[in-house]
């Protein structure tokens, strides 16, 4: 190798070592500044849901006072005969809810989620709920079943469940709604 | 994952290495299944909605919602049925959110007593993974200790039994910890005995032994380097790996190569350089760096041509990448190098121009450098409006000026980048919040007046009533009836027919007073007693059954005046003030001040992570920015020089000529 080429190979292995140096080896341990920073954003994330758990409680206490509290749940088990859709709630006559899901949902309610469908004031005595439940059934064929369920409201939270469950003897989805005490 | 590919394949660039960030994506699916995986043993179905609307927004990677629900459950008494699960759920919550501490005080507190028995009954995996995750975010976060202390809990058996991928990589990051510092070596032969463990464990080791390679480098131990990376090419030469990990494999094999090619050219093995650099793929992660280094070695092998070649190819590149600022320069000394002195000033003269302006570039740039302007380099990857994060909390992002791509790259700078991100949705979710509570303040606020008129009106009702006057009434008989008890005075009770019975008797009496005192008077006057007599017999013996009446009538009307007493003390109680009102007020009150606390403590934090942000990218560019300003003085005092040389031969040839 001449000289001129051991200088070419010298001057060139300094630039690109600066560069490998400097790509391989940077090794930036995180800065206390930004720790403390993390730790800050940690604690701040915890004063964060203790205000939103706060103003949750205060809202249904503002809005869904307990003696007047109506909850409507939904929940699916397993939900291998039917793929879930849209659900519609009637209470009284009336639709107070509909609800379409997405996928992301759907996994989430057969993986044991309970979506809490709807919220709402009624009065004490006799009350008439009924959902409507659409989806893909078996056999890939579009599916529709209501069921209807009269209660008993009383001066405390009120709370329903609608269960889309699966019926193992004739091998098709059953819907039910069931009041939780 | 954690970062873009091509900003991930430097395998020691955090300590973290790019199998980390290559199966971060892995990760976040093993990581939300945590919880899931405690919850084998619980019920099927939820046993309280709560906690079914808990795993609801907990399955679908709702984390704040989620953790949101199980405070607010627990605020209500807690959740039924189901033990500690919830908390162990609220565990792997606190992990996706990135409350890595809290995590790990309510991990300690569950699964190990101060007899390292565990207060939950889980499976020995279970826990072994609860102990892994919880160590990887704290080696994440650089806070190695923790890490150490977290892996250390693992039970190696146990989750080489379970997972033999997640033990390896457990293995990957004590061995990763062990070499940066001593003290968290283990006893029993270090990070040696790790590898060895880690032999057979594909990925994992390949990266490992890549970064002791760079780390005998660091030591100056070269010709360990060389033959540890040798045997590491040769091992994933010989290899074939799965279809999912064929590009991670070939990305880690072509770093291998080129940081064996940079140890030859180090030690001016120039052959082997070649061989080895011409082996790399054209469409490589690091094809654009071979080609330099192939440069560097057909120069060194004195095949200028081919280094030219090579040099030109990289100087058609668009992207800016900071490590090809060198391309310049290298292109003019080899050109020189070539005996072509017109060709190589010109070069020269390019590259001064060049560093040049991009140096003027990057002062603007550094002047101008704002959170904006940053944040429009980058191009984030979104999912409703929302940017999509890795199970860390890191965000996807990548560069929309390639120059960022490095600083972007580094484990700080995506810290960084998170926490601002986080600290934004705190920020957007305060001021939606305080809106929230601005609705509330109205809707007490109407309540209060509504409230204050229908009291206004009962009392006006009330007052119409003339209660004071009834309630003396009420007294005055009370004492009438208690002074005729007293003397039992029958005539008092009297039924209204006795007493219209005794105003004629009276009459008869005194009509028979005026009468003259004959015989008929006289019979009257007789049947009159006889008829007295009766009347007062049977008042008298009426007597108990009219008390009784009467008593009735007072207990009845006693007990309907304490009602008017009750309902009328009521409403002026409720006229006077509404405890409720002002609970729900004085909570409002409450959670306005907390509200407006946190949005000073989030701009401060915001002002620092932004801060700190700016100036990570601040030294980048400085530090681009001296280097540019070197590559300038070499290219211009190779201009001058070259200019000069030309001069002379110019007037040599004059002289000759002459």
């Amino acid at each position: 190798m001449t000289d001129s080429q051991k200088t070419l190979v010298a001057g060139l292995l300094a630039a690109f070592m600066l560069f490998m140096s400097g790509s391989l080896f940077a090794e930036t341990d995180p800065a206390e500044d930004s720790k403390a920073v993390a730790e800050r954003v940690q604690d701040l994330k915890k004063k964060v849901i203790r205000l939103n758990r706060d103003l949750f409680i205060l809202e249904e206490d503002l809005l869904f006072p307990a003696s007047t509290q109506f909850v409507v749940f939904l929940s699916v088990d397993a939900g291998k005969f039917l793929q879930l859709d849209a659900v519609k709630l009637k209470v009284n006559g009336d639709i107070v809810a509909s609800h379409l899901y997405t996928e992301r949902q759907v996994t989430a309610l057969e993986r044991g989620g309970m979506q809490r469908l709807y919220i709402g004031n009624l009065k004490t005595g006799t009350h008439e709920v009924t959902a409507f439940v659409e989806g893909i059934g078996p056999n890939n064929r579009a599916y529709k079943q209501a069921a209807t369920v009269s209660f008993e409201k009383g001066t405390d939270t009120a709370a329903l469940e609608i269960r889309i469950e699966d019926r193992s003897s004739d091998y098709q989805p059953m819907v039910s709604i069931v009041e939780w005490e | 994952m954690t970062r873009p590919v091509a900003f991930s394949l430097k395998p020691n660039k955090t300590g973290t290495g790019t199998r980390l960030g290559a199966v971060a994506a892995g990760c976040l699916a093993l990581l939300l299944s945590v919880p899931a995986v405690f919850a084998e043993e619980s019920p099927e179905r939820a046993k309280d909605p709560a906690y079914g609307w808990v795993l609801y927004n907990y399955h679908q990677g709702e984390a704040f919602e989620a953790l949101t629900l199980l405070d607010v459950a627990r605020e209500r008494g807690g959740i039924r049925g189901h033990g500690d699960y919830p908390e162990l759920v609220e565990g792997g919550l606190m992990l996706s959110y990135g409350m890595t501490r809290e995590a790990r005080e309510l991990f300690i507190r569950l699964l190990e007593d101060e007899y390292g028995r565990s207060r939950v009954t889980l499976a020995p995996d279970v826990r072994s993974q609860a102990w892994f995750y919880l160590g990887k975010v704290f080696y994440l976060e650089g806070d190695y200790h923790l890490a150490y202390e977290n892996l250390q809990r693992v039970d190696s058996e146990v989750l080489e039994e379970a997972d033999s991928e997640l033990h390896a990589e457990w293995l990957y990051l004590r061995a990763q910890l062990a070499m940066i510092s001593e003290e968290f070596s283990d006893s029993a032969g270090g990070y040696e005995t790790l590898i060895k463990s880690l032999k057979h464990s594909g990925p994992w080791a390949h990266y490992l032994n890549y970064n002791l390679a760079m780390a005998d480098i660091a030591a100056d131990d070269f010709t360990a380097a060389q033959q540890s990376l040798q045997e590491l090419i040769s091992v994933m030469d010989a290899e074939s790996p799965n279809d999912d990990l064929i590009s991670e494999h070939g990305a880690l094999r072509d770093q291998s190569r080129l940081s064996l090619a940079r140890l030859y050219l180090r030690d001016g093995k120039f052959d082997e350089a070649l061989t080895l650099l011409g082996a790399m793929p054209l469409d490589g992660v690091f094809s654009d760096r071979g080609l330099f280094d192939y440069a560097v070695a057909a120069a060194g092998q004195g095949e200028m041509q081919r280094a030219l070649d090579a040099l030109n190819a990289l100087s058609q590149r668009d992207l800016f990448l900071p490590w090809r600022e060198q391309v310049p320069y290298a292109r003019g000394y080899v050109l020189e190098q070539m005996d072509k002195p017109r060709e190589a000033l010109q070069a020269f003269t390019l590259a001064a121009e060049h560093y040049e302006n991009r140096g003027e570039e990057l002062v603007a740039d550094k002047q101008a450098l704002t959170e904006e302007n940053l944040m429009a380099r980058l191009n984030f990857h979104r999912d409703n409006d929302e940017i999509v994060t890795d199970s860390y909390g890191r965000l996807r992002v990548t560069p929309a000026d390639f120059g960022l791509s490095e600083v972007l790259a580094t484990e700080p700078f995506q810290q960084a980048l998170g926490e601002l991100n986080e600290l934004y949705r705190m920020q957007a979710l305060l001021a939606q919040r305080e809106q929230q509570l601005g609705t509330f303040e109205t809707m007490l606020e109407t309540r209060r007046v509504q409230r204050a008129r229908r009291s206004q009106e009962a009392g006006i009702e009330l007052e119409q009533q003339q209660p004071d006057e009834w309630i003396e009434a009420q007294k005055a008989f009370r004492a009438d009836i208690e002074a005729a008890l007293a003397e039992e005075d029958a005539e008092f009770f009297m039924t209204t027919e006795q007493k219209a019975l005794k105003a004629r008797l009276g009459k008869v009496a005194a009509t028979l007073a005026q009468l003259p005192d004959d015989q008929r008077t006289a019979r009257q006057r007789k049947k009159y007693q006889r008829m007295k007599a009766y009347f007062d017999w049977s008042v008298a013996n009426d007597y108990g059954v009219n008390r009784w009446a009467a008593q009735k009538q007072l207990r009845e009307l006693s007990s309907e005046m304490e009602q008017l007493q009750t309902q009328r003390s009521d409403i002026e109680q409720l006229m006077a003030g509404d405890s409720e009102h002002e609970e729900l007020a004085s909570r409002l009150a409450n959670n306005a001040a907390e509200v407006q606390s946190l949005k000073v403590q989030v701009d401060e934090a915001l002002a620092q992570a932004r801060n700190i942000l700016i100036s990570r990218l601040d030294n980048a560019r400085e530090q681009q920015s001296s280097e540019l300003r070197r590559y300038r003085v070499a290219s211009r005092h190779a201009q001058a020089r070259l200019a000069d040389q030309l001069f002379r031969a110019g007037k040599s040839t004059e002289a000759a000529n002459d």
